[in-house]
């Protein structure tokens, strides 16, 4: 028993760690939109192709 | 850089649009094909700055919205540097003098809109940064402190995005977003709870007991209590504001269940008795919330109506300035009475006003009377606000600005008509409030009636298991989720819907009011047919017509100059013309390669002729050697469309502002009849006609018809500018035509099916449900499993549910 006592507040610890990372998140307009974002990854690989033979 | 991308021929190589009968004529083999001249000069602007990647992107990118093709509107913009106007509607600048502005832009539809609006800053000078939020279509550009905003604007409408300012209102957007951030923490901390009690909840059903038992209790009420008092906050508010309203609302019985769900719990870890609910109810609170969030989150993205209230009609004018005694731009809410102002061929009249030029011109009144033809203006007319000019320039003396003049009047009526509008209330409210107050009374009795038999512990859990199961959190959940599922496709078709009632509203019409003039047809004049006598024909025939034409400033020519344009636009082509005549109303005539041309009104004839039409005759050397039909172009989708709004068991009805024969001509066309076809309405007796009726949906342009609109049942814009639009109408649609709205109807019944087999559903579980507990059956595992097993089924029935809209809307969009 004296395991459960031990695991449960490290559990929980963790539980609100993660919660404390997506709070610190939103809070950093991460998700305020989520659309654009989206589409933009596709577009980033072109700008990163022509910057690079442009070199 | 690549070679830009040549696609099939039968569509216009920038937007994709299937090219028309019309537009054929620019066709040849080698060249890229367009649809208009709007797109092909973007196609110009694009290749010759070496951004021909934006076809590459396009190739491969997914639709977001439904292309159209390009419109430039060449307006100037120079009001938007008019340093009264930038103090109203520019946000502050930052601290080293650099500025942010915020555009709404039409015509944004793909992953390559994208790309090129953020490419903005290597097209203009003075643009630091560009980014565009996609779903909202508002670019927020960054500029240097010594930019121009004008001619920004102007390359954007160049690209065919047409930019409108958005009044920046900094606190609002700021709310949102803070709001919009405090929901998502919400979320995490019931989403954290939640999950960690239910992991607790194992081992107690497993029957853990003794001091691991207690443990796992204790903490599940530690974790409760986020949940309660910061997670749950919005349905005590919610649940507190239609207490006050004396009406009951979902949350009502909501925060019942999780307050006294939770106070019984708590009550019963503190004793050491097995019975807690603490993972169903913090479940239940993070599935509303997350649902409720989706749907947020979807109507903000579709334009919300916070946002337009922002919108301001671009608009500037040009005022003759006594002191200077030159023309100089000013924004138009500088305009007093008295002010002599210009108005060029193809504006739009900032103010009423009697016309000052001596001569004369045309005004198109399509604005007010839905009559597409021009009429003719003398000196001292009087012109009204929002009527196009269409001929010469003309001055006018300003007589009434903003609010007084007539449109304004029309518009502030309109506005006062959708405040008198009865407020609808939600779709699930409606469908759950009878049932929502029989769970309330029926778990009150319950307590009362099994206290009396057994005792105070057994009663307590009977009810407390009543109100968790019945809790209509499937409900809750899958009607938001089927209505944003159709919001949002229908915003991505480029149908703007203000509200979730409007699209409940659309389900239940029954007749169908249409505008004529711009719904049913184009509303401007084209050339409808050009017949040759082909022993005559000549190969420099048109070229002459186009240049004669090309030197007036009628409508009936400038129509013909669009026709020809194509054929003979290289300047180079552009032939010389002696002794060249303009008998007003009447046609020109001119020399051209050697040959007397004239162009002509021809009379009427019998057999060949239709209200509908103006005829035109092209003579050479005094011999007719074309028949040219002019008018007012049916749409190529009315017809389709219509046979579909009747299909779905609809009667459409027209009415219009324009005279009857050619009203009578168009219905009859559309297999209409007669005496469902109303000519010569003024925009008072079209409200009048509209206004009271139940299950009547208005079709019309979002300015003349605008009191009808505001007036209808439910109404939709097809025409006119979105911010005018959709301060009237409950629905705007982007793209010109009815057939748009005919899918928007069918998608409005097939969601409202949807919901209603939800709503059975949900019903059959919480009978189930009500049962098992009231007879005793219900312990907290069986209720553990029915609630997400009955969310789960109604989850899928909506998406079942859609997956006939999605065939729908992959015709729109591809």
């Amino acid at each position: 028993m004296n395991i459960v006592s031990a695991l449960l507040p490290i559990a929980i610890l963790l539980a609100f760690g993660f919660l404390g990372a997506f709070v610190w998140a939103s809070r950093g307009g991460q998700y305020d939109d989520l659309e654009t974002p989206a589409h933009k990854m596709l577009l980033d690989d072109v700008n990163d192709h022509e910057r690079n033979s442009r070199k | 850089m690549t070679d830009l991308a040549t696609t099939s021929q039968n569509f216009c190589t920038h937007c994709g649009n299937a090219l028309t009968a019309e537009s054929t004529l620019r066709i040849d083999a080698v060249s890229p094909a367009f649809c208009c001249a709007g797109c092909e000069t973007v196609y110009a602007i694009l290749s010759s700055r070496g951004l021909g990647r934006y076809y590459e992107i396009k190739e491969a990118c997914e639709l977001i919205r439904k292309p159209r093709p390009v419109r430039v509107s060449h307006e100037s913009f120079a009001y938007l540097d008019d340093p009264e106007f930038q103090k109203l509607y520019l946000m502050p600048s930052l601290e080293d003098g650099r500025k942010t502005v915020e555009l709404y832009l039409e015509g944004v539809h793909c992953v390559a809109c994208l790309w090129l609006v953020e490419k903005l800053p290597e097209l203009v000078s003075g643009v630091e940064s560009a980014q565009l939020d996609i779903g909202r279509s508002i670019a927020r550009l960054t500029l240097t402190p010594d930019a121009k905003l004008a001619p920004i604007a102007a390359e954007l409408d160049r690209l065919g995005y047409r930019p409108h300012i958005i009044r920046h209102d900094e606190e609002a957007a700021a709310l949102l977003k803070r709001e919009n951030r405090t929901w998502l923490t919400r979320i995490g901390v019931a989403a954290t709870c939640a999950g960690n009690i239910m992991l607790m909840a194992v081992p107690l059903y497993a029957g853990a007991d003794g001091y691991a038992g207690q443990l796992f209790r204790w903490v599940s009420l530690a974790l409760f209590v986020p949940t309660l008092f910061y997670s749950s906050v919005p349905f005590f508010r919610s649940a507190w504001s239609s207490l006050r309203t004396r009406s009951i609302s979902i949350d009502v019985p909501i925060v019942l269940a999780i307050v006294f769900g939770g106070i019984i719990s708590a009550i019963n870890v503190v004793r050491g008795s097995e019975h807690i609910y603490f993972d169903s109810l913090s479940a239940l609170v993070f599935l509303l919330l997350s649902s409720r969030y989706v749907l947020r989150r979807i109507q903000q993205s579709a334009l919300g109506s916070s946002h337009l209230l922002n919108f301001l009609a671009p608009s500037r004018a040009r005022r003759f300035d006594p002191e200077l005694r030159e023309l100089k731009e000013v924004p138009v809410h500088t305009l007093k009475a008295d002010d002599v102002i210009e108005v060029q061929t193809g504006e739009i009249f900032p103010a009423d006003g009697l016309v000052a030029t001596p001569g004369g011109g045309f005004v198109s009144n399509a604005l007010l009377t839905g009559e597409a033809v021009p009429t003719p203006v003398r000196e001292d007319d009087l012109v009204y606000s929002g009527t196009e000019n269409q001929g010469e320039p003309l001055q006018i003396k300003i007589t009434a600005t903003g609010l007084q003049t007539r449109i304004g009047e029309i518009l502030r009526q309109a506005e006062e008509a959708s405040r008198t509008k009865a407020r609808i209330v939600d779709v699930t409210d409606r469908a759950s409030r009878w049932f929502l107050a029989g769970v309330v009374i029926s778990a009150i009795l319950l307590f009362v009636v099994v206290y009396s038999y057994t005792g105070v512990d057994e009663a307590l859990n009977r009810a407390l298991a009543l109100m968790i199961v019945t809790c209509p959190c499937a409900l809750a959940l899958a009607t938001p989720l089927a209505l944003s599922i159709s919001l949002s496709r229908a915003a991505r078709a480029g149908i703007l819907i203000k509200s979730a009632n409007a699209l409940e509203k659309l389900s239940t019409v029954k007749t169908v009011f249409l505008d004529k003039t711009g719904t049913l047809t184009e509303g401007r004049f084209d050339v409808l047919d050009w017949r040759d006598i082909p022993e005559l024909r000549n190969p420099n025939d048109r070229l002459a017509a186009w240049a004669l034409e090309r030197q007036s400033r009628h409508p009936i020519a400038k129509a013909l100059v669009r026709h020809l344009g194509s054929e003979a636009r290289k300047p180079a082509l552009c032939p010389e013309i002696s002794d060249f005549q303009e008998t007003l109303g009447l046609g020109v005539s001119g020399t051209v390669f050697g040959h007397h041309y004239g162009l002509k009104t021809l009379p009427q004839r019998d057999g060949f002729s239709s209200p509908l039409a103006t005829y035109i005759g092209l003579y050479r050397d005094g011999s007719l050697i074309a028949c040219i039909t002019l008018g007012d172009r049916m749409r190529s989708d009315s017809v389709p469309a219509l046979n579909r709004i009747r299909s779905l068991g609809l009667e459409p009805i027209v009415l219009s502002g324009d005279n009857q024969t050619v009203v009578n001509e168009v219905a009859s066309r559309l297999a209409i009849a007669k005496e469902r076809a109303f000519s010569e309405f003024s925009p008072e007796q079209k409200r009048e006609a509209v206004a009271g009726r139940k299950d009547c949906l208005m079709v019309g342009d979002g300015a003349n018809d605008a009191v009808a609109l505001s007036a209808a049942y439910v109404s939709a814009a097809v025409h006119g500018s979105v911010e005018l639009s959709l301060r009237t109408a409950d629905i705007y649609v982007a793209s010109p035509g009815v057939s748009t709205l005919a899918h928007l109807l069918e998608m409005s019944k097939e969601t409202m099916r949807t919901i209603h087999r939800n709503l059975i559903f949900s019903l059959f579980y919480n009978l189930l449900g009500a049962i098992g507990a009231i007879f005793g059956w219900m312990n907290p595992l069986f209720a553990a499993i029915l609630m997400p097993l009955s969310a789960l089924t109604v989850f899928l029935s909506s998406k079942w549910g859609t997956s006939a809209l999605r065939q729908v809307f992959s015709e729109l969009t591809t």
